[in-house]
């Protein structure tokens, strides 16, 4: 009954990632008319698709970054398979929750924040509640980056400046060649490179981030009972966690585009091609490196580079400020709705418990959804005038950021 | 604060490959573009195509598709479980450790 919600909730965070992540990739092609809008998600779609089957290879120790709940070879370690698993799947669903929820409130607001924090954050929040605080990995053993600090805090931290010199340096030396030369011969050109270094940033998006979800669901499944193979993720799981992404990427984020592609900067194409290469560069050279990091910070420093590093172009820094303050608190505010959550659940108890915690989950996106009704954002407006008065980031009352 | 030593020793080696990958590339790019609209005479001054123009364009972009392309290998060889050695300069696929 549990290992049910848990396989439904990680589909439909896996889902929420790939909608919340569009925009790290298509948001700059969209906002200069390299491709229509729905031609943009379809194409990252694909990519993420395909991007989801190309990880042959087993993420099954995902969670090992940030809690203990894991062994090193990824069974889970058995203190917390009390009662069938039980305590395990809790901590699990209630982290996922919390993630799912936070992503979805972030994407009201359009604002583009980490979906692997959030994952990080949620799981963490419900193993803090659920096993106390020695049950998070927050500093490693000090041999490797690891742990909260090493793998998620310090990359946060440097990945978007990193992201944001070279795109800036790739801008200004792009526009410094191409002075003089007919828009004609630039505009064609740089559409075909900007085209190509997104698809690189949608693939890559695909093998890493279907992975996380890929290694839960098999997490779960072991505890449960249901699967032993800890050198390989079952068939199904695999095809379920594609499908998902890619449904997501295909829906589109267009609150968290709008927000990347006409928001911190009026982009041309050169410089969406300058972000695109430099969040590809980033992403591929770091992960090479063993440098884990968040895709979506990334992206932002880089369009951020590019707004900077084209001379004469304007950057609206307030919303640059929201999205940082945005970064800082995701790992704070789903750690606290994962909590919450593993709160709820452990007080009514059992499956019941699990079964509120789920429909909580229902109630609180449906309303978020409803809400987004309101002000909304698709393919048809999403390229419209950046106006700072009817911001879709409008942040509600009595919420403090 | 071992992390924090191991962060930054990570980090100016990502600075470092993702320079000459990420705006050196796209800069090569920049190159191509102007070396084509140069090769039809499209540029402000001149008018008569110039073949040279042509040829270092194709180069450019030449150099940047075996860029995309090391990069396409990376992200395939790292779902099969393997990773790219840069160790004898030319890039080889190995088993990850």
């Amino acid at each position: 009954m549990i290992l049910t919600l848990v396989v439904i909730t990680a589909l439909g965070f896996d889902f929420t990632n790939g909608f919340h992540d569009t925009a790290n990739a298509m948001a700059t092609l969209i906002a200069t008319g390299a491709l229509r809008p729905k031609v943009a998600v379809l194409l990252s779609a694909v990519l993420n698709l395909v991007g989801a089957f190309l990880s042959v290879q087993v993420a099954l120790t995902v969670t090992n970054a940030v809690v203990r709940i894991q062994n090193s070879d990824g069974t889970p370690k058995t203190e917390t398979l009390d009662g069938g698993g039980t305590a395990l799947l809790l901590i699990v669903l209630a982290g996922l929750v919390g993630a799912i929820v936070w992503n979805v409130f972030t994407w009201l607001l359009g604002l583009p924040s980490s979906s692997s924090h959030a994952l990080f954050g949620g799981l963490i929040g419900s193993a803090v509640a659920g096993l106390g605080w020695a049950g998070v990995n927050w500093t490693g053993d000090g041999s490797k980056l690891d742990g909260v600090v090493g793998k998620v805090l310090l990359p946060a931290i440097l990945s978007p400046v990193i992201a944001g010199v070279v795109a800036g340096v790739g801008t200004w030396l792009i526009y410094r060649l191409t002075v003089g030369v007919a828009r004609r011969f630039t505009d064609n050109g740089f559409r075909w490179g900007q085209i190509g270094s997104a698809s690189l940033v949608s693939l890559a998006h695909g093998t890493n981030d279907a992975q996380k979800t890929m290694g839960v669901i098999t997490l779960a499944l072991i505890a449960a009972g249901e699967w032993s193979d800890t050198g390989a993720i079952p068939f199904w799981v695999k095809v379920t966690c594609a499908v998902a992404i890619s449904l997501g990427t295909y829906l589109g984020g267009w609150r968290i585009i709008r927000t990347l592609g006409k928001g911190l900067v009026e982009i041309g194409p050169p410089q969406g091609m300058a972000a695109e290469s430099a969040s590809a560069a980033v992403i591929l050279s770091s992960s090479q490196l063993g440098f884990a990091l968040s895709t979506t910070q990334v992206a932002t420093g880089s369009i951020l580079g590019s707004g900077v590093g084209r001379p004469g172009a304007q950057v609206r820094w307030a919303v640059a400020g929201r999205m940082v303050t945005a970064w800082l608190i995701t790992m704070p505010a789903a750690g606290l709705a994962g909590a919450l959550m593993w709160w709820i659940a452990d007080l009514i108890g059992g499956s019941a418990g699990a079964v509120v915690i789920f429909a909580l989950l229902l109630a609180l996106t449906g309303l978020m959804w409803a809400r987004s009704r309101r002000t909304p954002v698709n393919h048809h407006n999403v390229n419209d005038e950046w106006q700072d008065d009817r911001a879709p980031a409008r942040v509600p009352a009595g919420h403090a950021s | 604060m071992h992390n924090l030593q191991l962060a930054l020793d990570g980090a100016w080696k990502v600075l470092l490959a993702s320079l000459i990958l990420g705006a050196g590339l796209p800069a090569l790019f920049a190159l191509g573009v102007r070396s084509m609209a140069y090769g039809t005479g499209g540029e402000v001054s001149g008018g008569s195509p110039h073949r040279t123009g042509t040829i270092v364009g194709y180069v450019c972009f030449g150099i940047v598709l075996l860029g995309v392309l090391l990069g396409l290998t990376y992200i395939v060889a790292t779902g099969l479980g393997k990773t790219l050695s840069f160790e004898n300069v030319i890039p080889t696929l190995v088993d990850k450790s």
